[in-house]
């Protein structure tokens, strides 16, 4: 062994004090990860997936059932009322819309910041946000009443001769969501294309071969092509950035340009990111735990990506606390009678355990990942993170429903009951995004193999820089 | 008649000098294959800057544009509506379906920028048909020639006196 192979050595197998639990384990080599990432999706059906497919199947029945019985007698089928119009068709929307944020965060703005832990979960979160999105697209559709006529939506030449109203944030959403649904799914597939290929590469069959060979559009890791790669996903990542602020901010428009007390209210644009990240993250805990688990990818995703993940969720928790914190100050230092009352009611009222319910799970079970066995406890994480997704939903209900049920005519209150369709409704899209998620991990493979060979280059790069001599001949 | 010549190459250093060394010979028409981005594959195979970051500009400033310039017309000129007697044209409140409109077409003009520069769809390549060419989005690295048929066999000597290995050469698709 020469001096020089002895220091290379030397150098790669040194463990960083800072940084005990790696975001690779080992070194696997190419043709290694190729086999490990893509075994998913050689391998065999396996019964547990059997299973949980019949059991989202099932689900997705349900809600298909629940909305076509909904488009059939209309829209009270459901709970809603006067005062509460909008209910649980806005819940769901928002709180699904918001979990699709985290995978746009960790593959854009992530990538942005040069963050290596984001390699090994950026495809997984990116498909999460494309299925949340989908079950998030499905309630502006049904709420409508006549759902048929949802194009009226869009400016087109109709005989009618009129426009969409551009004033209105609900017009704005329409825009926003449909714009993050397209470049999430264009951004997911570009990325995807790498991989594909090599899915091609190395099929048995020639039916496979020729279904990821249409799926790869060519894609043959050429340099030209590469070059323009690579700036594309960059730009791709650039512009998502932004995108995913502006998705949430208009959202909260949808409340925040109106004159509802407990919804007008300046704080809600960065309140409603911050709680969309969060609840994201969540849920990225919540599929990618047993995930990993089942696809033995430990050594991909390390204790060192659910540790960070569990810090995010602290620090949006954090945002997410000061925004409460924020509204209920706000309400008694405005000395506006109206604004006071929404408070009190929310934590008074009829409505006061989903509020309590929500405290509990956005402010209190986050504080448990200041300490680091917590973090690093498959089990805490889990549990909490399936925690502040119930919690998440509950602070949805809070800021829509208790805001409308008593507005300000004691004349006009009423109570909201959900009926046996609305929780049909959002059951089955709960269980329609475990379907299409099912379907991912079988066909597609959820971690970036590319990428993870990129990161093996670069890890391996800052374990042993080369030689200055070497350096200077290429 | 066009031909490929694909040859194996052990690391990227020895790919780019290669590369490096066939296009002194005169050939031009090169190619590199890997499952990562290669880095001095560029300069060595004398590439270009991408146009895709121009591509995106021009989608952004049109999709910007258009789309507030479409809000304008349709709710300030076309079919003027007062709701609540805001003013016809408020630019305040045009501003997210313009940010809007500007991400959704730059992003559609990346992607079907970079379909176009790359000519996708294209599922079959002659290089395809090398034997082995499967491991380039694998593991290994492959240098390919566009020549004339009569170069071929120069263009594989010079290969493998290079350290180029599984050298091979492919009729382009006259099909």
């Amino acid at each position: 062994m020469s001096v020089d192979t002895k220091r290379h050595a030397a150098v790669v197998n040194r463990v960083d004090p800072l940084e005990p639990v790696p975001v690779l384990v080992g070194r696997p080599d190419d043709r290694e990860l190729n086999q490990t990432l893509f075994a998913p999706v050689w391998a065999k059906t396996r019964k547990g997936w059997l299973v949980l497919f019949a059991l989202a199947l099932a689900l997705t029945g349900l809600l298909f059932t629940a909305i076509g019985y909904t488009f059939a007698v209309g829209i009270g089928a459901w709970g809603n009322n006067i005062p509460v119009a909008w209910a649980y068709g806005i819940v769901n929307f928002v709180w699904w819309i918001g979990i699709g944020h985290a995978g746009t965060l960790i593959s854009a703005i992530l990538l942005l910041f040069q963050q290596k832990w984001r390699t090994s979960i950026n495809r997984f979160a990116e498909a999460m946000t494309l299925f949340a999105v989908i079950q998030a697209l499905l309630f502006p559709l049904i709420h409508l009443g006549r759902p048929w006529f949802a194009f009226w939506l869009f400016p087109y030449p109709s005989t009618l001769g009129v426009w969409p109203n551009f004033k209105s944030p609900l017009l704005w959403d329409v825009f926003a969501v449909s714009t993050y649904f397209t470049a999430s799914l264009l951004f997911w597939y570009v990325g995807l294309l790498p991989d594909l290929a090599a899915l091609r590469d190395s099929s048995k069959s020639h039916a496979k071969r020729v279904v990821y060979g249409i799926f790869s559009l060519g894609w043959r890791g050429s340099a030209r092509h590469w070059r323009h790669y690579r700036i594309a996903y960059l730009l791709l990542a650039g512009l998502c950035t932004p995108l995913v602020l502006s998705v949430h901010t208009i959202v909260s428009f949808d409340f925040a340009v109106s004159q509802l007390p407990g919804w007008h209210t300046t704080i809600f644009p960065p309140y409603f990111v911050a709680g969309a990240i969060f609840s994201g993250f969540a849920m990225v805990l919540t599929l990618i735990i047993p995930a990993r688990k089942a696809f033995g990818f430990e050594h991909v995703i390390t204790e060192k990506h659910l540790e960070n993940m569990a810090k995010v969720l602290l620090a949006t928790g954090l945002m997410v606390a000061y925004g409460y914190l924020s509204e209920h100050f706000i309400a008694w230092y405005s000395g506006n009678k109206y604004e006071q009352f929404v408070f009190w009611n929310r934590a008074n009222g009829p409505y006061a355990p989903v509020y309590l319910l929500m405290l509990f799970c956005n402010v209190l079970v986050p504080q448990i990942f200041w300490s680091g066995r917590a973090r690093r406890s498959i089990w805490v994480l889990w549990i909490a993170s399936i925690l502040v997704n119930v919690g998440m939903w509950c602070e949805r209900f809070v800021i829509i429903v208790t805001s409308l049920h008593r507005d300000f005519l004691p004349s006009s209150w009423a109570i909201f009951k959900p009926t046996v369709v609305d929780w049909s409704i959002l059951i089955g899209t709960i269980g329609f995004f475990g379907l299409l998620f099912l379907l991912f991990l079988r066909f597609v493979p959820s971690v970036s193999a590319s990428e993870v060979k990129e990161l093996r280059r670069e890890l391996e790069h800052e374990a042993a820089p080369p030689h200055p001599v070497e350096r200077a001949a290429r | 008649m066009a031909t490929y010549v694909l040859a194996q190459f052990q690391d990227e250093h020895a790919l780019c000098e290669a590369a490096r060394r066939l296009r002194e010979l005169g050939h031009t028409d090169l190619d590199a294959h890997s499952p990562v981005p290669l880095h001095g594959i560029d300069e060595a195979l004398g590439l270009r800057k991408s146009a895709v970051p121009l591509i995106a500009l021009v989608g952004g400033v049109l999709g910007a544009s258009g789309g507030y310039l479409m809000q304008f017309w349709m709710n300030a000129l076309d079919y003027p509506i007062n709701v609540a007697n805001r003013p016809l044209h408020g630019p305040p409140s045009n501003i997210p379906i313009t940010f809007e409109s500007g991400v959704l077409i730059s992003v559609l003009f990346i992607v079907f920028g970079l379909f176009a520069l790359c000519g996708f769809p294209r599922p079959y390549h002659p290089a395809f048909d090398a034997p082995g060419f499967e491991s380039a989005t694998v593991d290994a690295l492959w240098l390919s020639v566009r020549t004339d048929r009569t170069r071929a066999e120069g263009i594989t000597h010079e290969l493998e006196r290079l350290g180029g290995t599984k050298v091979s050469t492919v009729p382009e698709d006259e099909r």
